[in-house]
């Protein structure tokens, strides 16, 4: 009764779009579900150059990535269908998948699923943290590159990762002042080209600086930033106060884990990758036979290495099926390479570290909790 | 120094000149990348073989200056806009520096310009002298000529000379208001108005899993479905009560991920085919 | 209301070109604006200079735009009549009636 495709991907960001094309080229009948009204996910954002290597599109920018995988996407148009404005809404335990399709309730049977649902912004306690004005980064990048409004007239950004770092640099590119960058660590957590290049534009990075307190009536006027120490505590009379229009958000992300809890996945904890995060083998395939995961879901990293994983998930999910190409064990062993060197340097420790835990299914601080 | 401000400092930058004779003869790149992070588009631009291939693609990018034309592809293509032209060879007094510029307006040649150092600090007044790259796909080059002895002080400009001038950005204040009270009143779920203080008081009376404050507070309750607030609240429990936050027990989810109004599921198509 | 909106409209960009949008008239409580064709409710209403969205139900505090992908739910607001609309991801359309939602707003079905 219920529709089945061979594959369901949930997310049309880099992870969904590339498991997508990898699974639709390997001849599997493909269902892309994009809450979104188009596909690209965060990558529309996305106005600069990208790092990596040139298999991931280094020194393309993520906007132009978008439209290479789409149109990819497109010419498969015979195998892969795509519905954009359609979140998934509910995935139980015997398979079925539920989803809200512009405002229709639908259920569909795929007889596998590549979860790549991305992130969610992590949030920040401090009084009159719900001021107007007040905006996660993602939220100031979707104004300014995809709505071409400016968030306001003068920006505090807090934090200084690879997000905190690109959206100062971008609100500059739109013409926004922006009069600091406050990060709580001693040192800048994103890349320190980022960092240089904003630093010369005339931006302080403040490190081991903390937001106190927005102020405002109606919308935030003000904001009070002060020195911590290694502990976090304020550091007495240091605060200074920032006149402001806009306090920008970048704290960092944390899967979107919620459909996976919902099927029974075993979920971990892993500080490293953002939060719980679905317990996986090499080849992405979680506890829930069928299920593979791909992209932030599986732990916060760069979007080169997500679309790696798409690679790799969309390849397994379509192998299990019986989809194989002559080259699988090649384009498989490839894509473990590719991830490999991508988090083989000193800023992928973390990421080498979080997922070693996901893949250690014995581990004690597993936890499960079915509905 | 660098990882606390951004701002590269003279032993690195001394670690990647080119000896004083190589510099003498003419125009070289500078790749100021001083982190190994998985990139390598530099070493395949270059025409000439003068950045060297790495052996892992988190290695450092090494230039060969023999090798180097200056001819500034590599400027042009780099992710982080980490590489400069630098030309010392033109002789009374004066050099040229290639900055890679992704903003708008595009100076024209002959505009004066305020060239600023890494921390955007003005240094002096400087004339473009080309701009390149604009039709192609790499990042556009600003070619200004600069006094010889500040050249490796400047790596940036502004058009606007307010914007290079270094103005205190804020004003000092003393805190005089009761920061406890200040942060109990803190909003934790922004949804159903609870604040920090009312998680605490549960928290002190006993309920310390995440499920149980949302239960009795409504917090998490509301219409973001604890996607803001449900971090927060696991950290908070974890800090009151001293348990690591992996430990503490997280909310069951159950479909719908989002509010739908009840008219939606009443008209499902069980069985869609297209 | 025309100063405020071509202040916060990007003009000129490095890299994006937003073209020439087609504008888009709408309402916000009984007043008239403009908007742009792709614009969100909540970006058009930003580009006007309106910021506060709503106020709590509860603490009666101003509500804004914050997560801008349908996540936080932060920008409801009642739209042709329809309360808890998602201002940040709901499209603009010409004709729009917009208003301030300051409770919990009325189930749909009743």
């Amino acid at each position: 009764m219920f529709y089945e495709p061979d594959i369901a991907v949930i997310g049309g960001g880099p992870a969904g779009l590339m498991a997508a094309v990898t699974a639709a080229e390997t001849g599997a009948t493909i269902l892309l579900l994009e809450r979104d009204g188009h596909l690209g996910g965060q990558l529309v954002k996305q106005t600069h150059k990208f790092f990596g290597s040139e298999k991931q599109h280094a020194s393309v920018r993520g906007i132009e990535i978008a439209d290479i995988l789409s149109e990819k996407l497109a010419g498969l148009s015979d195998r892969a269908q795509v519905w954009t404005g359609a979140t998934a809404i509910g995935l139980y335990e015997d398979g079925v998948l539920t989803i809200e399709h512009q405002g229709r309730y639908k259920k569909v049977k795929p007889k596998k699923i590549i979860a790549a649902t991305g992130a969610s912004e992590k949030y920040l306690s401090f009084p009159n943290n719900d001021l107007p004005g007040i905006y996660g980064a993602g939220a100031v990048q979707t104004m300014m590159n995809v709505h071409g409004v400016k968030p306001g007239k003068r920006v505090l950004m807090i934090g200084a990762g690879n997000i905190g770092l690109i959206v100062s640099y971008q609100l500059l590119q739109a013409g926004v002042e922006v009069a600091a960058i406050a990060e709580g660590l001693p040192t800048i957590g994103g890349y320190m080209v980022h960092a240089s290049k904003i630093r010369r534009a005339g931006v302080p990075i403040l490190t081991s600086h903390t937001i106190v307190r927005a102020d405002g009536t109606d919308a935030v006027e003000s904001a009070v930033i002060a020195k911590v120490d290694p502990f976090w505590n304020v550091i007495a009379g240091t605060e200074q106060t920032i006149p402001c229009d806009v306090i920008c958000i970048a704290v960092g992300l944390s899967p979107l884990a919620e459909l996976l809890w919902q099927a029974g996945c075993d979920m971990l904890y892993v500080k490293e990758l953002g939060g719980h995060v679905p317990v996986r083998n090499e080849y992405l395939e979680t506890t829930v036979p069928g299920l593979y995961i791909a992209g932030d879901l599986t732990g916060i990293e760069e979007a080169s290495a997500a679309m790696v994983e798409g690679h790799l998930a969309g390849l397994e999910a379509a192998a299990s099926l019986g989809f194989m190409t002559e080259s699988h064990q090649e384009e498989r062993q490839d894509c473990l390479e590719q991830l490999r060197q991508l988090r083989a340097g000193p800023v992928g420790e973390k990421i080498r570290q979080g997922v070693k835990l996901t893949l250690n299914q014995e581990s004690s601080r597993e936890v499960n909790h079915a509905v | 120094m660098l990882y606390e401000t951004g701002i590269v400092t003279d032993d690195l930058l001394e670690s990647v000149l080119p000896s004083p004779g190589r510099r003498a003869r003419g125009p070289y790149a500078i790749i100021e990348c001083f982190q190994e992070i998985p990139c390598n588009p530099c070493t395949i631009s270059c025409p000439f073989g003068a950045i060297l291939p790495m052996g892992d693609i988190n290695d450092l990018p090494e230039l060969v200056p023999d090798l180097c034309t200056g001819c500034g592809i590599c400027a042009g293509v780099c992710p982080g806009l980490a590489i400069f032209i630098v030309d010392e060879s033109i002789g009374d007094g004066r050099a040229a520096i290639s900055i890679p510029y992704e903003f708008v307006p595009l100076p024209a040649k002959g505009d004066t310009v305020s060239a600023v150092d890494r921390a955007g600090n003005h240094v002096t007044d400087a004339t473009v002298t080309r701009v390149s790259g604009v039709k192609k796909k790499g990042t556009p080059l600003v070619t200004l000529s600069v006094p010889l002895d500040l050249v490796h002080q400047i790596r940036f400009f502004q058009q606007d000379k307010q914007l290079a001038v270094s103005q205190p950005l804020m004003t000092s204040e003393k805190e005089r208001e009761d920061k406890q009270s200040l942060s109990e009143a803190t909003l934790i779920c922004r949804c159903e108005g609870i604040t920090i203080g009312d998680v605490r008081k549960l928290v002190e009376e006993g309920y310390t899993t995440v499920d149980e404050i949302k239960r009795i507070s409504r917090a998490g309750m509301g219409p973001c479905q604890a996607r803001t607030c449900g971090p927060l609240i696991a950290d908070l429990i974890a800090r009151i009560t001293g348990v690591p936050v992996e430990d503490v027990e997280p909310s069951a989810h159950r479909p719908p991920v989002k509010p739908l109004p009840i008219s939606f599921f009443m008209e499902e198509e069980s069985d869609v085919l297209t | 209301m025309a100063e405020s909106q071509f202040h916060l409209r990007i003009e000129s960009h490095p890299i994006l070109d937003f073209g020439d949008r087609e504008p888009l008239t709408f309402t916000f409580d009984g007043q008239a604006m403009t908007g742009r064709e792709g614009d969100t409710i909540a970006s058009a209403l930003h580009a006007n200079g309106i910021k506060v969205l709503g106020y709590h139900f509860k603490t009666g505090r101003p509500r804004g735009y914050y997560c801008a992908i349908g996540n936080c739910s932060s920008c409801l607001m009642i739209v042709d009549g329809k309360a808890n609309v998602r201002t940040c991801t709901e499209l603009l359309r010409a004709g729009m009636v917009v208003e301030t939602q300051t409770d919990r707003g009325m189930p749909d079905v009743l």
